[in-house]
């Protein structure tokens, strides 16, 4: 049995399907990217799977459980963690008490969830920011911060969605690094979507592509980059017609 | 043990605010000691009380950002328990006060839980209905004393009696009510720091992100409210043996409740001080303008207009009140 089974998932809001029987299977330790062009359904799938929307139909199996029809705090206790494409702050919270929320899922004790932010914040070379409003900070640290807050819970599965939108090339070198961090030197296994293609293409074990709700490939980053459906979904028929398949 | 310890540590604080914290808290406990007019040591009293209310109030309005206006229902039920009780069946007030907090969180619970799948204004008009909802039916019920209400007679009892919250000079009342004040800081002091109040903290933030770090967003809010429920109700229990003569249209008045979010807010919602700080201002100003205006008969109902003004201002200039103001002038400082 997979680590992580999604099985026929669909999900409708009214008319559109904005997830339609996208079915996969994902090992522990893997590192998987899904991609697609705005619109093909990233971020539904991920809010199906962490528990957000109700799926319309199909089945969620991780680790072992159904996980279908659990509410996404209860997902979350699980080791299911994930963070957020906008990161929206009231701004409320220091960049440590942002990171200790996420390690209370684990513990009751305050000290103890400042000494495990104080870990991860290092871990991720964030120490510096601790004290810093996360609403002060620039999207790329910001984005860390997700990442940093998610991995507070100690998750056995991350979801990333779009950690890299908006950087720089050096943050995306950076934010790279990080994944790659929490990836093979804290053992997660870990989802991502992304459309920094360099990024996806550099760290990914396997890439799903979505397109208008459906799976339409699935594959090893090379296979996928010459794959012309794949092509065809981002850059449109003509231009594959016109260069017969081939960039 | 780390709760205590947590309960006693401010040290988050800078030193100067530890320093006007000591001195007001001296402040506090000599106050009687000087020559003072009546009209003050009401005043005080009335400051420690809806410190308290603020305290609570903070708690789910402040950290939990989920503006609550419908207090006043919790004062009455505290109120009315304490006082149906001393005067049906001699039930002293340290018995009856538990007594009512469990009735008052009780009723948290049936209203909360289903008020908390509103959000926004729509919860805050929520809470409202429902205080005014229970203050009608004990305006009509007759084992509380209906419209008319309950009266303490302190004929009865043998001042000072400790027991019964049962004083002849306010001294007393103000050093009960001074001990609830301290140990309603301590507890939000442990509050904020707990658990809970991160949870709450990140809910107030993004309650989609609250949910995806394993928080069950909808029990935290109503277990907080239960919380806010218990302070307020102890104070209304404390309010039926200090005024001794209560009734529905007074005690569950939607001028108590406005008050109470009131009392944070212009201090500064989520803030431990933020509520003493609101307390310390609109107290004061609201008995002297009471005192003033009572005289001048046209003029009555000003100082509703004058708290409208107030929620207005606060939250276009700063919704984070006063305390909001020294925490933006200090961080540009230390920047």
């Amino acid at each position: 049995m997979a680590f992580l089974e999604v099985h026929n998932l669909t999900k409708t809001f009214g008319g559109l399907k904005a997830n339609d029987d996208i079915s996969f299977t994902m090992e522990k330790g893997e590192l998987i990217g899904l991609i697609g062009p705005n619109g093909a359904g990233k971020t539904t799938l991920f809010n199906c799977i962490s528990g957000l929307h109700p799926v319309t139909s199909g089945r969620i199996i991780f680790d072992g459980k159904d996980i279908t029809s659990l509410k996404s705090y209860e997902v979350a206790r699980l080791g299911l963690a994930r963070t957020f494409q906008v990161y929206v702050a009231s701004g409320d919270l220091t960049v440590e008490e942002n990171v200790m929320v996420g390690c209370f899922m684990r513990t009751r004790s305050p000290s103890q969830a400042r000494a495990r932010a104080y870990e991860i914040l290092k871990d991720l070379n964030l120490h510096d920011l601790s004290d810093s409003m996360v609403s002060e900070l620039t999207v790329a640290a910001q984005k860390r911060v997700t990442m940093a807050t998610a991995l507070g819970s100690d998750p056995k599965l991350l979801l990333l969605d779009e950690v890299a939108a908006g950087l720089n090339p050096n943050e995306i070198e950076e934010i790279m690094g990080t994944i790659r961090h929490v990836h093979e030197g804290l053992g997660a296994t870990v989802m991502l979507i992304e459309h920094v293609m360099e990024l996806v293409m550099k760290v990914s074990h396997r890439v799903i592509v979505l397109d208008s709700g459906g799976k339409i490939a699935e594959g090893d980053p090379e296979n996928i980059a010459n794959n012309p459906q794949v092509i065809k979904a981002y850059l449109g028929e003509r231009y594959v017609r016109e260069h017969g398949g081939e960039i | 043990m780390e709760e205590i310890k947590n309960a006693l540590d401010f040290s988050d604080f800078p030193r100067l605010d530890l320093i006007v914290v000591g001195l007001i808290a001296v402040f506090l406990l000599v106050f009687p000691v000087f020559p003072h007019s009546s009209f003050a040591m009401a005043t005080m009293i009335q400051f420690l009380m809806f410190s308290i209310y603020g305290m609570g109030w903070n708690t789910i309005g402040g950290y939990g950002g989920q503006v609550d206006l419908g207090k006043a229902q919790y004062v009455g039920i505290g109120a009315f328990t304490t006082a149906v009780m001393l005067i049906r069946w001699d039930i002293p007030f340290w018995f009856s006060m538990p007594i009512g907090v469990c009735f008052a969180v009780t009723w948290s619970f049936i209203i909360g839980y289903p008020l908390f799948r509103l959000k926004g204004h729509y919860f805050a008009i929520a809470t409202i209905a429902t205080s005014l909802v229970l203050k009608d039916l004990f305006e009509v019920w007759d084992l509380v004393g209906a419209a008319r209400g309950l009266e303490i007679s302190p004929i009865k009892y043998i001042p000072p009696d400790f027991l019964r919250l049962i004083f002849r000079e306010d001294i007393y009342y103000y050093y009960v009510i001074l001990g609830f004040f301290f140990v309603g800081i301590l507890y939000v002091n442990w509050f904020r720091k707990s658990r809970l109040g991160f949870q709450l903290r990140s809910i107030k933030d993004n309650e989609d992100m609250a949910r995806s770090l394993g928080i069950n967003v909808h029990l935290a809010k109503v277990k907080t409210y239960a919380i806010a429920t218990a302070f307020v109700s102890v104070v209304g229990s404390f309010h039926a043996c200090y005024i001794k003569n209560i009734e529905p249209a007074d005690t569950m008045s939607l001028d108590i409740s406005i008050l109470i979010a009131l009392m944070a807010m212009l201090g500064g919602a989520g803030s431990l001080w933020g509520p003493v700080i609101g307390a310390g201002i609109l107290i004061p100003l609201k008995s002297y303008l009471k005192d003033w205006l009572g005289a001048q008969a046209g003029l009555v109902g000003i100082d509703l207009i004058i708290y409208a003004g107030i929620i207005m201002l606060v939250s276009a200039v700063e919704p984070k009140g006063i305390w909001g103001i020294v925490e933006k002038v200090r961080r540009r400082k230390r920047s």
